[in-house]
């Protein structure tokens, strides 16, 4: 499956080479080989392939710093404790966690924004941290209220949880947890 | 408190010695830290360190895990003996975990990265010097990692030793909300505990990450280097 992804990847970016003095081209080519990226790796499985190993939650983890990191030009810590293949359950979490994430990047105003991701037997947790303004979630209508409505939405569709704490002045903690679906309890690789 | 060589400096300040070998970061980092404690010497490398560290005897040495003559815990080991009242903050930009947990496991009391902010860095110098430990996000996900666990193999190993081998489920409540990014006094509050009980948590887990014979610890630090 790597090599599909490698493939898609190479022909795009020759095909950008090609037409580099087109910048709508350019720019449509580019979003619509990350939409493919992205739905593989978020997904946990490429476009039309059900087989062969996905990327592991830390993986996810880390790719969502970059991500967000390269995207946003503000700086995401990230700590992770143990690890474990992806499955669908895990990739709504690891969404989850990248929405939290953009979001703490775009409005709390801090200049770092913390990650931890922990997998354990029967769970896995994630909490998105920032010491920057903070909210108050049961006050505050609007976008950060939009945030905890979508991410609480998309946990509890798989069965997970999810919590906002805010104080105004001192920042937000977003907590997510998705139980493990029994069988894949056992990471593939130590 | 008062403990052997802390406080000494004018006006209580913490004196410190800052051992890196990029000009620029220690200028930069001296500029940070500002008149909050007093800087009482600076050394580029291993052996400069060990001679003029004996020299001026600091209550705390800011010291690169990474140095061009070898890594931070040689200036540990040549120290710690002759002057155990000098205390060592490992400072690395990497997260190399296995200099990390070498220079731990040679004395220090503690590591921070060096992305701290300024008044991060003050606050830890002054946990340090007051003889507590300090741990990054970063070293209490390491250590949740190395002490995860324990394979049954290990239980009938003779060399395995609880006190030292494991942590408690308090320790690890602590660490984890270290890994979250909480400060000592959000931990106490969290945790309904005093900030003087979740000091002596985290002195505890230094103690065994110092002492502790896991084979885990230097595996799983080899192992991550490859990631």
């Amino acid at each position: 499956m790597a090599t599909r992804v490698h493939d898609s990847v190479l022909q795009t970016l020759a095909l950008i080479q090609r037409r580099a003095t087109e910048p709508q081209q350019v720019i449509q080519l580019a979003r619509a080989q990350e939409r493919e990226l992205r739905s593989w790796l978020f997904g946990g499985r490429a476009p039309g392939s059900m087989d062969e190993r996905g990327l592991t939650l830390a993986a996810g983890i880390r790719l969502i710093q970059q991500e967000v990191e390269a995207q946003h030009g503000v700086a995401v810590e990230a700590v992770t404790v143990g690890d474990c293949d992806l499955d669908d359950d895990l990739g709504a979490l690891l969404a989850a966690a990248r929405e939290a994430t953009v979001n703490a990047v775009k409005w709390s105003g801090a200049e770092v924004v913390s990650i931890f991701a922990e997998v354990e037997p029967a769970r896995v947790s994630v909490f998105v941290r920032d010491r920057g303004r903070g909210f108050d979630p049961a006050a505050v209508p609007g976008d950060r209220k939009g945030l905890a409505e979508s991410v609480h939405a998309r946990m509890a569709r798989r069965g997970g949880s999810s919590a906002v704490r805010s104080v105004q002045g001192e920042g937000t903690e977003v907590s997510l947890t998705m139980p493990r679906a029994l069988g894949t309890r056992q990471p593939s690789r130590a | 408190m008062s403990k052997p060589g802390a406080g000494t400096g004018a006006g209580g300040r913490p004196r410190v010695f800052f051992v890196d070998d990029h000009a620029l970061f220690r200028s930069g980092v001296r500029s940070e830290l500002g008149d909050q404690v007093e800087v009482v010497g600076e050394a580029d490398d291993v052996e400069p360190a060990i001679a003029l560290i004996a020299e001026c005897v600091p209550d705390v040495v800011l010291l690169d895990v990474h140095l061009p003559g070898g890594g931070g815990q040689a200036v540990v080991t040549a120290i710690k003996d002759s002057y155990p009242q000098v205390r060592f903050l490992a400072l690395s930009a990497s997260d190399a975990p296995e200099d990390v947990i070498a220079t731990i496991r040679a004395g220090a009391r503690g590591y921070v990265t060096k992305t701290i902010s300024g008044p991060g860095l003050v606050d830890a110098v002054r946990r340090v010097a007051a003889g507590d430990a300090v741990f990054s996000p970063m070293l209490a996900g390491f250590v949740l990692d190395a002490f995860a666990v324990l394979p049954p193999e290990s239980a009938h190993r003779p060399a395995f030793d609880p006190e030292l081998d494991q942590l408690t489920p308090r320790e690890r409540e602590v660490l984890r909300l270290i890994a979250r990014g909480y400060t000592y006094k959000e931990i106490a509050r969290e945790l309904y505990l005093s900030v003087k009980t979740v000091e002596s948590h985290v002195s505890s887990v230094l103690r065994k990450l110092q002492l502790s014979t896991r084979h885990q610890l230097t595996r799983w630090a080899t192992e991550r280097r490859l990631n």
